[in-house]
């Protein structure tokens, strides 16, 4: 007689003389848990086991922040009002006075000879913008606009009226452009982000709230047609009284009349190049798809 | 680089120091040497990376953490290293297929800047639309407003005389029944309102006698008025 033999054999029977695996004969792995702390035992017994003195402080039975008592609360005396509704979404534009600007130029820490844009003013440490905590940029504010003696070509992100009226004056040019955030941190940390071997992104657009101011060309927006600016620059010249100096005949005037494209981040560089430190070397690409989009 | 050259370093110090505790073997040690000397002998455990040349990881390899398999750590590397990283500057730029899902995104979440021009125009027209409507209602119920107070000054002054009115009529009918009974009367008391519907009845009988003397007269005059 032959007996066909059983798989598993031993541990086949003690699985089908088990009972069936429920919540009720689970238990957690050896180690998994660890022991509560048990206080005040042995030569603590008796003591207060580090918890103070009597009180809600002792049982652990404290009311809840902000509680006082009985009293109606700080919390809720104040009755709400959507002054600052949204405000931890609200774009913040770091102020930079021409007062500072002055003195940045006058000590050498930013050269007036070339077109000054955030990444000039970020390296200068003029202004320290931080994209991650909803930081667009700088604000160009008009303290020290008597002062200010430099002429430049300035691109901020808000411009006051004082501080165009100011730069202009001098004869410089001004013009406030938008940076989506991605663009921004790359503006002010164009180093790091070359030494990321990613392709230079195209600048995003405005949002549909942003895009009425920098259109506008009373706030020398990017957006604006020319002409419009060149005849917004006579009225506020006429506004501020005082006589608009003719840049055309400027022998600055290449530098004055350098503007960034829409969709261009940095001077001089396209978007969807590639730059490579160690090897001082620019990338670019040739394919046809890729030539129309970044083109665009 | 910064790593080798800390264990060249540490090396170099170990050769030292072992020269001196073997020259000072002979004499006592005094507490500072000692400690030296306990610095002498670490032995760090070697790192088991070369950081001579670039690093480049073994993309085949079980040990590479998979975060230094993906195209975005490639292209960190040829941003640090360039062509020595031995990495494709074609692949730095996004495939065709990746190329088309950027599009596609930016189709739907960043509309052109005609259609944002288009957008707020309407919506400016609508708001203006808006006001304008609010402004022509606030208008036109304002014309009317001079005529509204003084209907309701008019209506206002009419009640006031109305009530008088009625007072004066209840305080005469009560002096009236003061005069018939002798004494001050409720104007609830039946005999009141008894008396109060006597007079009214005789009013109304004088009413009727005085519209049919009219009629009568009227009747009689007009030939006298042709003639």
């Amino acid at each position: 007689m032959s007996f066909a033999k059983k798989n598993g054999g031993k541990a086949f029977d003690v699985l089908q003389n088990l009972p069936r695996i429920t919540l009720a004969n689970l238990r957690p792995e050896p180690g998994a848990k660890k022991a509560e702390k048990r206080r005040g035992r042995g030569q603590h017994g008796g003591n207060r086991s580090g918890r103070g003195h009597k009180g809600e402080r002792q049982r652990g039975n404290r009311p809840r922040l902000g509680f006082e008592g009985g009293q109606t609360p700080f919390y809720l005396v104040i009755p709400k009002y959507g002054f600052n509704e949204g405000h931890s979404r609200r774009p913040q534009y770091q102020p930079l006075t021409l007062k500072r600007l002055q003195y940045l130029i006058d000590l050498g820490r930013v050269d007036p000879t070339q077109p000054i844009d955030l990444t000039q003013l970020v390296n200068a440490r003029g202004v320290t913008i931080q994209p991650l905590k909803r930081d667009y940029g700088v604000q160009l504010v008009d303290e020290g606009s008597d002062i200010f003696g430099a002429k430049i070509n300035i691109e901020v992100q808000r411009a006051s009226e004082g501080a165009i009226a100011a730069v202009e004056r001098n004869g410089g040019v001004i013009t406030t452009s938008f940076y989506d955030p991605i663009s921004l941190g790359i503006l002010i940390k164009p180093v790091p982000f070359f030494m990321r071997g990613q392709p230079i992104p195209r600048r995003m657009l405005p949002g549909e709230d942003m895009v009425p101011y920098y259109t506008s060309a009373e706030n020398r927006g990017y957006l604006a047609d020319p002409e419009e600016i060149q005849q917004a620059r006579r009225a506020l010249a006429q506004k501020y009284s005082y006589v608009l100096p003719d840049i055309s005949k400027d022998e600055l005037f290449h530098m004055l009349a350098m503007r960034k494209d829409v969709r261009q981040i940095f001077f001089g560089l396209s978007p969807g190049w590639v730059v490579n430190m160690p090897e001082k070397k620019i990338l670019k690409h040739t394919d046809e798809k890729l030539l129309e989009y970044y083109s665009s | 680089m910064a790593a080798s050259m800390l264990m060249q370093r540490t090396a170099a110090l170990c050769g030292t120091l072992k020269g001196i505790s073997a020259s000072k073997a002979v004499r006592p040690v005094n507490s500072h040497y000692g400690f030296m000397l306990q610095t002498a002998c670490y032995n760090p455990r070697p790192l088991r990376l070369d950081l001579r040349g670039p690093y480049i990881p073994d993309k085949d390899s079980n040990k590479t953490p998979e975060w230094q398999k993906t195209a975005r750590y490639d292209r960190k590397l040829f941003g640090r290293f360039g062509s020595a990283s031995h990495i494709d500057p074609a692949s730095l730029w996004p495939s065709h297929e990746e190329l088309e899902k950027i599009i596609a995104e930016e189709k739907q979440w960043h509309p052109p800047l005609e259609v944002m021009l288009k957008n707020i125009e309407t919506k400016e027209k609508e708001e203006t639309e808006k006001r304008l409507a609010k402004e022509k209602l606030i208008a036109a119920n304002m014309a009317k407003m001079p005529k509204m107070i003084e209907d309701w000054r008019r209506e206002k002054r009419e009640t006031k005389r109305k009530l008088q009115e009625e007072k004066a009529q209840k305080a005469k009918l009560l002096a009236e029944a003061r005069e018939r009974f002798g004494y001050s009367m409720d104007p609830r008391s039946p005999k009141f309102l008894e008396m109060v519907a006597e007079i009214e009845k005789e009013e109304k009988k004088k009413k009727k006698l005085l519209k049919r003397r009219v009629k009568e007269e009227q009747v009689a005059a007009p030939p006298a008025t042709q003639s």
